[in-house]
């Protein structure tokens, strides 16, 4: 009875996934998995972390419906799995939650059949089942029998042509083997397990930093002496790169798309060696009891400043970043650029926040990471295909059409809209025609478990 | 701890696990004998995982660890890599996706196996 539930689940499995693509069926997966999770934990979807992680899922599955990308299907995966370790343990951080759901999925069943058993061998001790002997007297006999059979098509045709006819042909072994994948799946989910020493660890530590043994005067004044030497240094180091690099940007009039390559992913490179030094230094001098000596405000300061500097420095490359968009266009690249750029801002701005109210290491890695998760979810939620070639059709000084042609499925009805209501010539015409043939074959081919938000648009 | 009965164990498993999924894609009376045959690869793969993946953590275990400590304080992450592994290897070797199942699944059980024993 308590596993009807999950066969249940399992044959919905197999229906939804054997033999097709994605489309739908990731959907209905989530509701498959939210019904699951529901029916054997339904005091802890009273509390609002879970909650909340069901909607993103619920979110991301409703995204790949609309248009689904690698980006998409990457956000339910770590949707999914949030979720999942959510449940398995309250309260813990997200990166834990990630651990734990990969590891309730993939091992869950090992895990408790490991755990059971023990129980079970403390508590009544039940009559075990002789698997050897079960195996044997299953195994052996038809082993036995299928050896024999082959040997006795090739001696008597008679036979052969009986054994011929038996067609087992109805039972197809390949769907019954992703119901048990699905059985497995769920089974493991059902009841998520979590990985002990990390879930232990992380609930166990605090985001504060507290004092480690006796404060030494003396040692703590070299340090912050070395502190404040090396992070004015670098402040002064920041500042002159800054002026020269926004002199330039002043100066030049370089309109080539190469020169803006070069100028956006050189200051990238620098600005990433620049924020990971800059985290690392800040982590190492206010790693302890710094933090509690009392003539640390010059170093505090200084950075303080050096955040503002990298910040600027940001700034800086964004502005170079969206002249490039201006120019030519929305790119992949240029989009991760600005991404990248929002998660060093957040990730310097905590980095203050941890060395004003003393924090330690762990929590500028939780927030971090659940910025990165938070990010992560509303950027798929975006069809981004759809935009870059709206805004480079519509507003970019010029731009690559072969990229837009290269670009998923997504933007197929609005290339072919665009051509429809434009003067474009033949050449562009047919490829878009192409695309958008090769793409309404696609839809028209799809299972109704593959099925997406643009199979509606060709009613 | 006995091995040997572990490596046996997963040698039988691999062998079920790995012609499973073969025979259920198209089965033909000739794969009989090597299915018998494969037993012998099969129980090498085996005998090298256990031995060299698996028994070292219980080997070089730290005085007073029980095995199941040693299974908790692991296996995840042994899974993780493990189920990592499989997934790179099925994705990049499509036409081994068998082997991959097959090996995740035995060393999942194997660890079980193992740390049942003499708990």
């Amino acid at each position: 009875m308590k596993n009807i539930p999950l066969l249940i689940g399992a044959l919905l499995f197999s229906i939804l996934f054997y033999q097709q693509n994605f489309g739908l069926n990731l959907s209905l997966f989530c509701l498959l998995t939210i019904g699951i999770l529901t029916i054997y934990n339904k005091d802890l979807f009273k509390k609002k972390s879970t909650i909340i992680f069901s909607i993103v899922f619920i979110t991301t599955a409703i995204t790949i419906f609309f248009h689904k990308s690698s980006l998409t299907i990457i956000a339910y995966v770590v949707a999914f799995l949030t979720l999942i370790g959510n449940i398995s343990q309250q309260g813990s951080s997200i990166y834990i939650n990630w651990l734990n759901g990969l590891y309730a999925s993939i091992a869950g069943f090992f895990h408790r059949n490991f755990n059971t058993t023990e129980k079970g061998e403390k508590t009544v001790p039940k009559q075990k089942t002789d698997y050897p002997h079960l195996i044997k007297i299953i195994g052996v006999p038809l082993i036995t029998v299928i050896i024999f059979i082959s040997l006795y098509k090739n001696g008597n045709p008679m036979f052969n042509e009986l054994i011929s006819k038996i067609d087992f042909r109805f039972i197809n072994v390949q769907w019954v083997l992703v119901s048990v994948l699905g059985y497995y799946l769920l089974s493991n989910i059902s009841k998520p397990v979590r990985v002990d020493p990390a879930t232990t660890h992380d609930l166990n530590i605090e985001n504060s930093l507290g004092t480690k043994g006796d404060i030494v005067e003396e040692k703590l004044k070299k340090e912050n002496q070395l502190g404040f030497i090396l992070i004015t240094l670098l402040n002064i180091l920041l500042v002159f790169f800054i002026i020269t690099d926004i002199v330039y940007l002043i100066s030049t009039n370089d309109l080539r798309a190469s020169a803006f390559s070069n100028q956006v992913h050189n200051g990238i490179n620098t600005l990433i060696t620049s924020i990971v030094i800059a985290i690392i230094i800040i982590l190492y001098f206010f790693r302890g009891n710094l933090n509690f000596y009392k003539d640390n405000k010059n170093l505090k300061t200084v950075t303080y400043t050096w955040i503002v500097l990298n910040l600027i420095l940001i700034i800086n490359i964004a502005i170079k970043d969206c002249q490039y968009i201006y120019y030519f266009g929305f790119t992949y690249k240029r989009i991760g650029v600005l991404i990248y750029l929002l998660l060093a801002i957040i990730g310097l701005f905590t980095t203050s926040i941890k060395v004003k109210q003393i924090k330690n290491f762990w929590y500028l890695f939780r927030v971090n990471t659940l910025t990165a998760f938070t990010i992560l979810i509303i950027s798929s939620i975006i069809n981004w295909d759809n935009y870059i070639t709206y805004y480079n059709l519509n507003h970019a000084k010029s731009m690559d059409f072969n990229y837009l042609l290269e670009l998923s499925d997504n933007n197929t009805f609005l290339l072919k809209n665009y051509a429809d209501r434009n003067n474009l010539t033949d050449e562009k015409k047919s490829l878009i025609e192409e695309k958008y043939k090769a793409y309404i074959i696609e839809l028209e081919s799809k299972n109704w478990q593959e099925i997406q938000y643009n199979n509606w648009k060709l009613n | 701890m006995n091995i040997s009965s572990a490596i046996s164990k997963s040698t039988l498993l691999a062998t079920c696990t790995f012609w499973i999924f073969i025979i259920s894609k198209d089965f033909q009376s000739d794969m009989i004998p090597f299915v018998f045959l494969s037993i012998i690869p099969i129980f090498l793969c085996c005998a090298f995982t256990i031995l060299f993946t698996i028994m070292p953590f219980f080997w070089f275990k730290r005085d007073g660890l029980s095995n199941r400590s040693v299974f908790k304080k692991y296996f995840p992450f042994y899974a993780i890599t493990s189920f990592s592994l499989c997934l790179y290897g099925a994705i990049k070797l499509s036409f081994a996706i068998s082997f991959f199942i097959s090996a995740f699944f035995t060393a999942m059980q194997s660890w079980v196996w193992l740390a049942k024993d003499n708990q």
